[in-house]
């Protein structure tokens, strides 16, 4: 279902690809997007999904967590399959559903950020753009939940900063503040700190939740179902 | 026999056992599955059992075999906790005279025989109504007077057959106690460990040993004897051990039911998801974040979403759900978004007075603020802390006159009252508010 974009192109322009298996959502998401955001083509499947991001190497793809056809992967798959052919494509994930399981799957599959279905047009524009700014995207829910699968509210606490299974306490305030509702400049400005070290402590946040081998990332996830 | 309720008229498609019952109800079932008379039936049950004991064995066979009839329906979780173990204790009494025919049958004129007919008279005058006599402690109670009794019989120069009435009531107490073990099992009441194991094999080892004894203190053995004896200890150990298997796999197969409702329930979350999520996450992406099209989609979401995936749970009182009703009551009288993320689990009831701290500050919030509002829950170990967050035009607590009650009584006070805490400061960024009340749970101990 590639849909040959209209468009007229601009050299600054950022270069999406909505993947979803709605037709009526897709078309909805894209007439609410920033003008500036450029759709090179849309895909409904996995297998359309992988073809249309390879043939068109956008920057950003916002990508379903759910999605039918491939081996039955969902947007997980299409992230493995598509990132090595399109070095520099960045995943922003869009779900429905909020179940833990499905965000942990998606975002170590690799993708850099995560938000709900039901945010704003603005929003997604606003987030896919920083992600193609190369930030990670945590949504107040995504944030609750890695605070909660790391044991931060058990009390642990990473010792050393290259530690993958826990959160330092930085990362931990910034986390909270974050899963409170708070915008990037808002924590920076409550932990009086850069917003630049907040995208720090939130990307490396989110290099954690893709390399860490913590079990509740996983188990935990699939067995609560719900954030 | 006599008859001690009123039978059912209702004839039942399936044979059930009562939950009135004065064994087992294995004959109550009967007759009113055949619409013959229970006494008659009861009767003919008796005579049986005086026939070499196959009344007995049918009665057995019957007990095992036949549900019941709390259980058989779709039997709430109250109901199957009640009567299971009740059957297993008034069912032991049914089945020992299994064993006690396995033991009376080598050697006819050994004494079990008005044992057997004592038992039963014992249970029949206990029945008529559900009771949970302690029977298995009155056998094993027995068993030791009956010992005590043929000792002394033995001493003052009674010529008994000691040698068959020691292993008959070794056998008798092996068998009552293993049927105690079976009881505790079903009722969940004992621990569920490995010590319980190992005494229902010592029961076992107990039953086999009485009937081994048996044929080695009773004549001198031969071939016949040791063929005759390993047989025994097997039906012994079978007519001991079969009622509990019988037991685990109906078990198993309630609980594959279970299962199969639960697949069904997923398949159909599964299909609500992909269909009317979806609908009602594209309705509030173009209807707008604050318009009523999106807030009712929003909370049709929200309804749908808990009874989804929630409903299967039955935990404690949980906090976040708690909050996330607020939140769609809240959502449907104001124009706010109310997001609520939730941290940890409550692992036990959660105060009242901090639901309705944390409600007031939703309403306040939806108020005087509108828009969006964040809620957060973080519930660890020691605290309980939640915060409402707004983007409105802020308020300080100094400016809040005396005489209004909103939030100085039912958020900072209440949460006093509660021993928690509550603050109100300027939220992200210095815009709007942030209500954060906060309540170490050591305190609340031993609140209900």
């Amino acid at each position: 279902m590639t849909d040959p974009t209209t468009a007229t192109a601009t050299v600054c322009d950022l270069t999406v690809v909505i993947v979803d298996d709605h037709s009526i959502f897709r078309s909805g998401l894209r007439s609410e997007l920033d003008p500036a955001l450029r759709v090179l083509g849309e895909a409904a499947t996995v297998d359309e999904a992988i073809a249309v991001v390879v043939a068109t190497q956008p920057r950003v793809v916002l990508l379903d967590v759910h999605l039918p056809g491939g081996t039955g992967g969902g947007g997980a798959e299409v992230i493995r399959a598509a990132a090595p052919l399109a070095p520099s494509t960045l995943f922003l994930a869009l779900s429905v559903s909020d179940a833990a399981d499905d965000v942990v799957t998606v975002i170590r599959a690799g993708a850099r950020g995560y938000i709900t279905k039901s945010a704003s047009g603005a929003e997604v524009s606003d987030a896919a753009r920083r992600v193609a700014g190369g930030d990670a995207v945590f949504s107040p829910r995504l944030a609750g939940f890695v605070l909660d699968a790391f044991g931060a509210v058990a009390g642990e606490t990473a010792a050393t900063t290259d530690e993958l299974d826990r959160l330092s306490a930085r990362e931990q305030e910034v986390m909270r503040l974050i899963a409170r509702g708070y915008a990037y400049k808002e924590v920076a400005s409550a932990l009086f700190i850069s917003p630049k070290t907040v995208e720090t402590h939130v990307s490396a946040v989110l290099r954690k939740l893709q390399l860490s081998s913590r079990h509740e990332l996983t188990a935990w996830a699939t067995a609560r179902k719900l954030l | 026999m006599t008859q001690l309720r009123p039978t059912d008229p209702r004839f039942t498609g399936h044979l059930v056992r009562p939950r009135l019952r004065i064994v087992a109800g294995v004959c109550a079932g009967f007759a009113r599955h055949s619409g013959l008379p229970v006494t008659f039936v009861r009767t003919v049950t008796f005579v049986l059992a005086l026939c070499g004991g196959a009344g007995v064995l049918l009665y057995g066979w019957l007990w095992a075999t036949t549900p019941d009839e709390s259980a058989d329906g779709a039997a709430g979780s109250d109901a199957r906790r009640d009567p299971l173990p009740k059957a297993a204790l008034t069912g032991s009494h049914a089945t020992l005279p299994d064993t006690r025919t396995q033991l009376r049958d080598p050697s006819p004129g050994a004494t079990s025989g008005p044992t057997v007919a004592t038992a039963d008279a014992a249970a029949d005058a206990g029945g008529g109504e559900p009771h949970r006599a302690p029977v298995t402690e009155i056998l094993l109670g027995l068993a030791l007077v009956g010992t005590a009794g043929a000792l002394i019989a033995n001493r003052l120069g009674a010529e008994l057959p000691l040698d068959a009435i020691i292993p008959a009531i070794v056998a008798l107490a092996g068998t009552g106690l293993a049927w105690r073990q079976f009881a505790e099992l079903r009722s969940g009441a004992g621990p569920r460990s490995s010590g319980m194991l190992v005494r229902a094999l010592g029961a076992l080892v107990l039953v086999a040993l009485g009937i081994l004894l048996f044929f080695v203190t009773s004549e001198q053995p031969n071939v016949w004897t040791v063929v005759v004896a390993a047989m025994s200890v097997l039906v012994g150990v079978a007519v001991v051990v079969a009622p509990w298997a019988v037991r685990l796999t109906r078990d198993l197969s309630d609980e594959r039911a279970a299962r199969e409702r639960e697949a069904g329930r997923a398949e159909m979350a599964a299909h609500l998801h992909d269909s009317v999520l979806q609908t009602l996450a594209l309705i509030q992406q173009k209807a707008g974040p604050h318009s009523d099209a999106a807030r009712l989609a929003r909370a049709q979401e929200r309804d749908l979403r808990e009874w989804l995936f929630t409903g299967a749970a039955n935990g404690p009182v949980d906090l976040a759900a708690e909050l996330r009703g607020i939140a769609t009551t809240v959502e449907r009288e104001f124009a706010v978004h109310v997001d609520v993320v939730s941290v940890g689990t409550v692992d036990r009831e959660v105060p009242e007075a901090l639901l309705a701290a944390a409600r007031e500050a939703i309403l306040n919030a939806a108020r005087h603020a509108g828009g969006s509002v964040s809620v957060y829950v973080e519930s660890s170990p020691t605290a309980i802390e939640v915060s409402v967050t707004d983007r409105g035009p802020g308020f300080s607590i100094g400016d809040i006159p005396a005489d209004r009650m909103g939030v100085r009584e039912s958020i900072l006070a209440r949460m006093q009252r509660a021993g928690g805490t509550a603050s109100v400061r300027p939220g992200p960024g210095g815009t709007g508010t942030e209500i954060r009340l906060s309540l170490p749970l050591d305190v609340q101990e031993d609140t209900p």
